[in-house]
Order: C-alpha cells, then sequence, then structure tokens
C-alpha cells in the first residue's frame, strides 16, 4: 500500500507491507505512480532484472528506487508490477511493464532524483513503513 | 515514523529584527553556529511559518565553516534539506564544508530574459500562433530530447567551455556570451568528473525545457520602475520579452546523485553532526570536496548550454511567425542568471575580506553596481536580476541592490515562491480549466502534460509583487521593470 503526500516544492511517497519484499514493492510503484499517474496504462510485456547489494534497509531502499528512476530515464522503461526477494546482501526484483510509448502512455511528472531528505524505512508491530521525497 | 501526510509548519522561535527581517536565534537549538536570518515582511511571515523551511535554514546553520548567518529569501519554501530560496557562506579557510544540497539536483537552474524589437500591438494578434509553434518546435515536457544530440567528448568540450563552445559551432553570438553570468562558462570545471550515467541523461537534453516550474514565456513590459535602469538594460513600457526558465536537465541532476552518493561515508569521516542526510557534505578542500565542485561547475556550463539552445530555438520560431530574420527582430540577451549554484567570492566577514564558498539554493547574485564581476554594460546600474513570479500574474526585472554585499552575500530572491503544494494546488484544480481561466486573463498557456497548469497554476504561488517588494525595502535589489505574460509553455 502507497499514498503520496504533501510537499511544498515535490511530493512524497508513503507505503507499508507486512513483509520487507511487499514494502520495496510498493516503493517501485509509488514512484511510478508520481511519473506515469494511472499505472493501469502500463501493460506488463517486459520485464527487467534488478540487483541491489546492501544490508541497510534505508539505504536499500534509495539505491532500489534510485535504480528504477534511472530505468525511466536511461531506457524509458515504465514499471507496474514487482516481484522483490530481499536477503542479508541486498535485494533482487524483477519488474515488469514496458517501455514508454508517446502514442499510448500519459506521463504525469518529471522526476529529478530521489532525495535522501526525511528518507526512512522501518519496522513497526505490523511489518515495513517507509517513505521518500521525490524532486520535481 | 512522524507523520507528514499533512505538511505541518514551523513552530519555533522567529524574532522580528526590522520590518523586513526575521532571525532564529543560534542559541535556540544546539549544535546551530550562527543564527538564521530571513528576510519577509508581515505579509508573508504566515506563508514563511505555513511549512517547515524555517526548520530547514535553522539546519543549514550547523554546517561547519559556516559565516555570518544561514539565509533565506522572502520566496523560500520548504526544499530537502537546504530549503528552497536558501544562501549559505562556509569560510574554505575554517573548514568550511560544500553540500551538493545547497545548490539542488538542478545544477545552475536559471533563467535568462530575451529582448525583442516588438511592441505589444505587434505580439497581440499572433499570440496564440506563437505559442502553437513555441510548443511545436521546442523541445517539452517529461524525459523530452531534443535535436541537439552530443556524443560524450562533445559534452566535455561544452562542459569545459560554455556557451563560447556552442559560439564556435555558430549557435551563440558574442553578445550572448557577453550577457550571461560568468560569460556562460564557470572556470575550473572538471568534465572528466561527471559519469557515464550521467552523459547518457545530457546526450539528448540540451536544448530541452523539461518539466515541473520549467518554461518559456512571452512577456510585456507593463510598468517601469526605474527609468534610467531600464534604458540600461534595454527596456520600455509595452516591449515583448521572453523569459526562458530551465537548467541542466538529466545531466545535472546526475550529477548531483553522483555526489551524494559519494559523500554517504563523508559526514563520519570528517566528524561532521547533520540533523537532515540530505544536507552531506565535505570540508571544500577534501577530495571530495574537490570533485564536487568540478563536477557541479561542468553541469553549471551544461545548464548555460541548454538555456543558450534554448533561446536560439526560440529566435527560430519568432524569426518564422514574424517572418522575420531574429536579428531583426532585435533579439538581444538582456542577461542570464543562475538559481542553483555554489561560487567562491569574496565578500565582507568581521571586518576583512574572505574567500567564501557562497551556496545559493533557489536565490540568484544581485551584486550592485560598481562590482567587477558585473558586465561593463550594466557597471553603472547593477547586475540585472530577473525574478519569474507565475503564469497568470507578473515577473520581474530588478538590479543588484546597494546593501546585497552587505546583508545578503550579494544575493536576492529567485522568484516568487510556493505557497501550495503540488497536491494541494491539484485539488484546488478539480473542476477547473486552468487554460481557459488564463486565456480568459488573457494569457495563453500550453502545457504537455495534464498535471502541469494545475500545480502550477497562479493560486500555487506566493504574490510576487510582494516577494520583490521586500528584496527592494531591504535593499539586497532594486525594481527596474514589471513584466506580465501574454503566453506561456510548460511540461
Amino acid at each position: 500500500m502507497y499514498d503520496i503526500f504533501e510537499h511544498t516544492a515535490d511530493l512524497g511517497i508513503r507505503f507499508s507491507a507486512t513483509t520487507l519484499e511487499q514494502a520495496m514493492a510498493d516503493a517501485g510503484r509509488g514512484l511510478f505512480a508520481v511519473i506515469a499517474g494511472d499505472l493501469g496504462q502500463i501493460r506488463p510485456v517486459a520485464e527487467e532484472a534488478f540487483v541491489v547489494a546492501g544490508t541497510d534497509p534505508t539505504w536499500l531502499l534509495f539505491d532500489w528506487v534510485s535504480e528504477l528512476h534511472a530505468a525511466f530515464e536511461l531506457r524509458r522503461m515504465l514499471f507496474a508490477t514487482f516481484t522483490v526477494e530481499c536477503d542479508a546482501t541486498g535485494l533482487r526484483a524483477t519488474a515488469r511493464g514496458e517501455r514508454y510509448d508517446p502514442a499510448r502512455h500519459t506521463l504525469a511528472h518529471e522526476i529529478k532524483a530521489i532525495t535522501q531528505h526525511e528518507l526512512d524505512l522501518r519496522r513497526t508491530a505490523e511489518g515495513w513503513e517507509g517513505r521518500f521525497i521525490v524532486d520535481i | 515514523m512522524t507523520d507528514t501526510t499533512r505538511q505541518r509548519g514551523y513552530e519555533g522561535p522567529l524574532e522580528r529584527v526590522d520590518d523586513c527581517t526575521w532571525r532564529i536565534p543560534k542559541a535556540s537549538r544546539p549544535g546551530m553556529l550562527v543564527d538564521g536570518l530571513i528576510f519577509a515582511d508581515e505579509r508573508l511571515l504566515p506563508l514563511v511559518k505555513s511549512d517547515r523551511a524555517a526548520e530547514q535554514v535553522a539546519n543549514v546553520a550547523f554546517l561547519p565553516g559556516i559565516q555570518k548567518a544561514s539565509l533565506a529569501m522572502p520566496d523560500i519554501h520548504w526544499g530537502y534539506g537546504f530549503c528552497i530560496g536558501g544562501v549559505c557562506a562556509t569560510d574554505p579557510a575554517a573548514g568550511g564544508v560544500v553540500s551538493p544540497g545547497g545548490v539542488g539536483y538542478d545544477i545552475n537552474c536559471g533563467v535568462r530574459l530575451v529582448r525583442t524589437n516588438l511592441m505589444l500591438d505587434d505580439a497581440k494578434p499572433v499570440i496564440k500562433q506563437l505559442v502553437n509553434q513555441l510548443i511545436r518546435d521546442v523541445p517539452v515536457g517529461v524525459g523530452q530530447g531534443g535535436r541537439y544530440v552530443y556524443s560524450p567528448d562533445e559534452l566535455r568540450g561544452m562542459m569545459q567551455r560554455g556557451v563560447p563552445w556552442l559560439a564556435d559551432r555558430g549557435l551563440a553570438t558574442p553578445d550572448d556570451v557577453a550577457c550571461a553570468e560568468a560569460e556562460g562558462c564557470i572556470a575550473d570545471a572538471v568534465p572528466g568528473l561527471v559519469s557515464d550515467r550521467a552523459l547518457a541523461r545530457g546526450s539528448d537534453q540540451c536544448g530541452t525545457v523539461g518539466a515541473g516550474n520549467h518554461f518559456i514565456e512571452v512577456q510585456v513590459v507593463d510598468r517601469i520602475a526605474d527609468e534610467k535602469a531600464a534604458a540600461a538594460f534595454g527596456l520600455r513600457a509595452g516591449l515583448v520579452c521572453v523569459l526562458i526558465h530551465s537548467g541542466s536537465r538529466g545531466l545535472g541532476y546526475q550529477v548531483c546523485d553522483d555526489a551524494l552518493r559519494a559523500l554517504r561515508d563523508a559526514p563520519a569521516k570528517y566528524g561532521i553532526s547533520l540533523p537532515d542526510r540530505q544536507l552531506v557534505c565535505a570540508p571544500v578542500g577534501s577530495p571530495e570536496g574537490r570533485h564536487y565542485l568540478g563536477a557541479m561547475r561542468a553541469a553549471a556550463n551544461y545548464a548555460f548550454c541548454n538555456r543558450q539552445l534554448l533561446m536560439w530555438q526560440v529566435r527560430e520560431v519568432f524569426a518564422r511567425i514574424f517572418g522575420r530574420s531574429w536579428e531583426s527582430l532585435g533579439m538581444t540577451l538582456l542577461y542570464d542568471v543562475a538559481h542553483n549554484i555554489a561560487k567562491f567570492e569574496t565578500h565582507g566577514v568581521d571586518g576583512g575580506q574572505k574567500e567564501v564558498c557562497v551556496h545559493r539554493k533557489g536565490a540568484t547574485r544581485a551584486f550592485p553596481a560598481g562590482h567587477p564581476d558585473v558586465p561593463e554594460r550594466y557597471r553603472e546600474t547593477g547586475q540585472p536580476v530577473i525574478i519569474p513570479g507565475d503564469m497568470g500574474r507578473a515577473s520581474w526585472v530588478l538590479a543588484g541592490g546597494p546593501r546585497s554585499l552587505e546583508r545578503s552575500f550579494g544575493t536576492t530572491c529567485h522568484g516568487a515562491g510556493r505557497c501550495l503544494s503540488r497536491t494541494a494546488a491539484t485539488k484546488a484544480a478539480q473542476g477547473r480549466n486552468i487554460a481557459h481561466e488564463l486565456e480568459q486573463a488573457g494569457v495563453i498557456a500550453r502545457c504537455k502534460s495534464r498535471e502541469g497548469l494545475a500545480e502550477e497554476q497562479p493560486a500555487a504561488y506566493k504574490d510576487v509583487d510582494v516577494v520583490v517588494d521586500v528584496v527592494h525595502r531591504a535593499g539586497l535589489s532594486t525594481k527596474v521593470a514589471r513584466l506580465r505574460p501574454l503566453g506561456v509553455i510548460k511540461g
């Protein structure tokens, strides 16, 4: 589960899940919801594998969503679904979606970068919750 | 976890210094090395307190080597790390640091104002056609590439030499070079420090507007506040101008991102304690600090070139619509200023002169008359300062003010500053047709994304007339001319 929260100049993404894997997947969905608006317009016709190393959950989150952002910036990939596995060394994921097609997709925001301002991911009684703010 | 789903305001101390300056005393938070000083008046104070920007002014006061005060201009609002509108000078000789967050992701985001010899009556009959042609011909929008595509070697040449590199290729005139801050090239850039990923992001984005708050706006001078300065700047009432707002695009964003990654462990290494990880920094003279500065200057030069290529394309569109060459339309550059940058400058501190590293994050250099860094043609007037407002009301041309060096390290505001969050602005736009509302008010607006006009609507911004009034009264910059929008394109 994710939602977009208020920030004066930019936008924040907040998410919570019972497992770390689902939390990371929701973070990815939140990111592409900001970029594309409606995730429903993204068909799962292509997939990419991601491997992100790291032991600190917060930095792992940052590096993961930064890689997803780079996939859009460098290869114009839009993703809507994610399968994530986490272990002591980091994260492995498969992201499914398709390449941006101006004839079929509308885009909502240009994200300049994932900021570290108020970046957080932590364990709670119910599972995990986290947030990050993107620079628009 | 603190709930930030709704914005909370600033509840800390703000002491009145004079009718346009407010202080956050350094004694109010352990770790602050200097006071925070915010330029605002009673009209703006409720907006200053409405988000967490003032807290960020206090956070910046923790940076090692900070001089005099952590400053904020009246267009202050909540950013990431630094507030938008923030100014911070650090002394390298006193352990001063450089912080990429004090420049921001959009390195050398800035504005340039282009004059024409057209008057309002010349532009009015064709304004819709002109704006439609601009959005067709000038790349604008999310991730939009353009017609200028450069190899890594070409980009490195551009980043080393800035706008003169474009002049060698017939895409800038000597006058274009002379009328940009630092003549369109920050010295000591090290393009070799710019990563392959940054080069890839920037390969086809030089000469593109981007999205967010970036735009190209056709404007008319509607009021002259200082006849002498306006004449020196070539402005008169009724004159049509074009304002261009963009920065270093994906290349610059990536340079900042790379630097933040490289600096991740620097605070621990150098024993620096920070209240926000986005303020990550390193001593100016450290390997990490020097690395960032070299890459940041390279990205800044790319940004000057981006705005130059945007102006070049705008000139082509005007030539097409008016059926005359851009030279015969008098399309000359008034000035180009950076509002996200870190530069070494000499300023008066503690009764002496010091070379300090001035971070301007959403703030504009505003050197006064007589300063040697002001182009000779403007030296008697002061440096031109260009302040975009919003797409419905106004923008301003100011001149560097007599008290800017003494009060703000030669700095003034950079715009109106947001007063509504993007989500609040979108909510406020529901059920409305912003483009139609603007057209009723005499502004033709074309936007590539459905979100753009809603989030950037005039009501999302403070009244630029009030913001400019504060910097004028504070002596940071002085009013020269007010311009109002006729047409705008956005991403």
